[in-house]
């Protein structure tokens, strides 16, 4: 790989930090043949949560704080559980003690203590073209798709890599070839609630680490925000396209792709694939976090008709702080909103065992990755069956 | 011998060579505390890591895999060197953590647990000073969807009376090719036939031989066989029913490397 100057200086005679960040850029860049580091104008870092991560993970992380320091805006996933509501989650103290220590290794490397998978939800708005090196798939499929930001799914330590060099190997999704559709994907229903992401999980499924082109619907930006959690999830697809919406979308060269079609069918089929809960404990809403909106319009259903069964509302800080009425409602109903936190990288296995949930991305990783069964349907429908 | 690799984390490192045949993951594939391999599949359940060059396909799984990589090595429990087929990131950035030199685009499967191993991964290449290398070129010839295997004689130096393809030593500086054209026509009298394509090499292994294949295809125009002095008999096969045969070290392999994995 070609280095500029400044970043064989940093090889050369950088600190720690900044050596093993470089070593961690080489190595990617290696395995993908990039050409060279691309400068990035933001970072967002996976592998923060100490459900994930662990012991290794937060080992690694208060090392690496002693000399790496970043060097752009750096933002971070969410953690393994709410830092301020540890205790009435009923959460073990040393999940709580470790959670923290790992919170502070971020913050002493300088990232910004957002702890969401929604960056762009938070000021983060990469302009269109503009190269970013972001891990947590969800928020890389919207940078990519939604705003026409270019970042590849990056690991987490590459993304922190990243972060403390300023620039990210550059291949894949940097380049125009990398950006060019695979597979047409013919939508033959209009969406609405989940089904925008029930169309993620099964073109996921179908397209692989593909690249799709979407066709048949419209959708607003916190549609595609489910859409592109499902896609990710269910498939290793880093961007996608949707025809009239999305920036791309317009130059995207697709003359002779192959084309498959989603039906109303699929989606119903993908939905009972889906669910194998039976009674839920827990309604959870999150997966990503919640933007402003979703969080009041949450609000307003649960003032309806309030759940008998506790509801975990998951957002970032900074929405739950601007949304004081809100928060108040569902929790003076029963419910909780937790920030900082998420609804399938949080610590459920010690009080439940099914959840019932509108988001595609949490119905595919509960059963992993919190032992859940799950109920997977709107989120309307899940608070009449639980009034 | 010397094998050609590709370099993804730099340095140099020797040790005694560990394998495991199937993909491998750090998290649940190892005791972190210990650097003993927990998997089962890797048929090398128990053995410790610390010392050793860990040769693996490729990795798989949890992305935390990297970070228990890098607490291995803190703790000098992990390897000191690693041998993939195809590297991935969990695992490269892993071994970059640790500092643990690390190559890939080496054939894992003609490496075996307990060889001698150095590992360069600044001038690409794995070394086993105990093994001779001897490079052969193996022809798979097609005919309407079969192949062609043929029985080694009893007057053959290596592998007699086992099933392979056409194949034969190449002697000095000469190009594998022009070799495989020349078995062809010593061995089956066959006219006519067509290159398709060329695999990458493939290694196998014969005790302390190590056998690097270079696989050929050709399509026969007939399936008129007249065989020389080194076979007894010959059978055209479907490459999937390769497995009912003794065939010589690695023959699925060799013939997947040309015909892709269906054999």
């Amino acid at each position: 790989m070609r280095l500029t100057e400044t970043q064989r200086h940093l090889v050369e005679e950088g600190t720690d930090g900044q050596r093993k960040a470089m070593e961690i850029l080489l190595t990617v860049g290696r395995l993908a043949d990039a050409p060279r580091l691309v400068p990035i104008t933001s970072a967002h870092v996976s592998g923060a949560s100490y459900k994930m991560i662990g012991d290794p993970g937060l080992e690694f992380l208060e090392d690496f704080a002693q000399s790496a320091r970043v060097s752009v805006p750096t933002t971070v996933n969410p953690l393994g559980t709410d830092l301020a509501q540890w205790q009435e989650l009923g959460v073990p103290a040393t999940f709580a003690e470790k959670q923290a220590r790992i919170a502070r290794a971020y913050e002493t490397m300088g990232v910004r203590p957002s702890y969401s998978c929604t960056p762009y939800l938070l000021g983060v708005r990469p302009a269109l073209g503009e190269h970013i090196a972001w891990a947590e798939s969800s928020a890389v499929c919207f940078a990519n798709s939604v705003l026409g930001a270019r970042t590849n799914r990056e690991g987490g330590p590459a993304a922190l890599a990243a972060a403390i060099v300023g620039a990210t190997p550059e291949y894949g999704l940097h380049a125009d070839e990398g950006r060019e559709p695979t597979v047409i994907v013919e939508v033959r229903t209009k969406p609405r609630g989940i089904a925008y992401s029930l169309i993620g999980l099964v073109a996921g499924e179908r397209v692989g680490d593909g690249l799709p082109f979407f066709r048949g619907f419209r959708g607003t930006e916190g549609d595609l925000k489910w859409l592109g959690a499902a896609l990710a999830s269910s498939g290793a697809c880093g961007m996608f396209h949707l025809e009239s919406v999305t920036p791309e979308a317009r130059r995207a060269r697709v003359k002779g792709l192959k084309s498959i079609t989603i039906t109303s069918d699929d989606l119903i089929a993908a939905r009972r694939a889906h669910n194998d809960g039976t009674e839920a404990d827990l309604i959870g809403l999150g997966s990503p976090q919640l933007s402003s909106e979703e969080l009041q319009a949450i609000a307003r259903l649960i003032d309806r008709t309030p759940p008998r069964i506790p509801v975990w509302v998951f957002t970032s800080r900074v929405v739950r702080d601007a949304n004081p009425q809100a928060v108040e409602i569902i929790e003076s109903h029963g419910g909780r909103v937790l920030a900082d936190t998420c609804l399938e990288v949080t610590l459920l296995e010690h009080r439940f065992g099914t959840v019932a949930t509108p988001s595609g991305k949490a119905a595919y990783y509960l059963p992993s990755l919190c032992k859940q069964k799950v109920i997977f349907d709107d989120v309307e429908t899940l608070l009449e069956r639980y009034a | 011998m010397r094998i050609r690799a590709r370099g993804i984390v730099p340095g140099r490192a020797s040790g005694m060579a560990i394998l495991s045949p199937a993909p491998f993951s750090f998290v649940g594939g190892v005791d972190p505390a210990t650097g003993s391999i927990a998997d089962a599949a890797t048929g090398i359940a128990g053995e410790r890591l610390q010392g050793r060059i860990f040769t693996f396909p490729t990795g798989k799984g949890s992305t935390v895999g990297s970070y228990v990589l890098y607490g291995l090595g803190k703790r000098g429990l992990g390897p000191t060197g690693i041998v993939n087929r195809r590297a991935d990131a969990v695992v490269a950035v892993g071994a970059t953590l640790a500092g643990i030199p690390m190559v890939d685009r080496v054939d894992v499967g003609g490496l075996r647990t307990g060889d001698r191993i150095v590992v360069d991964a600044n001038r690409g290449s794995v070394e086993l000073p105990d093994v001779k290398g001897k490079r052969v070129v193996t022809a798979v010839l097609r005919n309407r969807g079969q192949i062609l295997i043929v029985r080694r004689s009893e007057k053959v130096g290596t592998f007699q009376g086992r099933w392979s393809a056409i194949s034969g030593v190449i002697e000095g500086r000469e190009d594998p090719k022009h070799r495989a054209l020349v078995e062809v026509r010593e061995e089956t009298g066959l006219r006519g036939i067509v290159f398709r394509s060329a695999g990458g090499p493939v290694l196998a292994r014969d005790g302390a031989t190590m056998y690097i294949v270079h696989p050929f295809l050709f399509d026969a125009p007939s399936r008129r066989v007249h065989l020389d002095w080194e076979n007894v008999e010959h059978r055209w096969i479907r490459p999937e029913e390769l497995h009912r045969f003794a065939t010589v070290p690695r023959l699925t392999d060799v013939v997947a490397a040309v015909l892709g994995p269906s054999a």
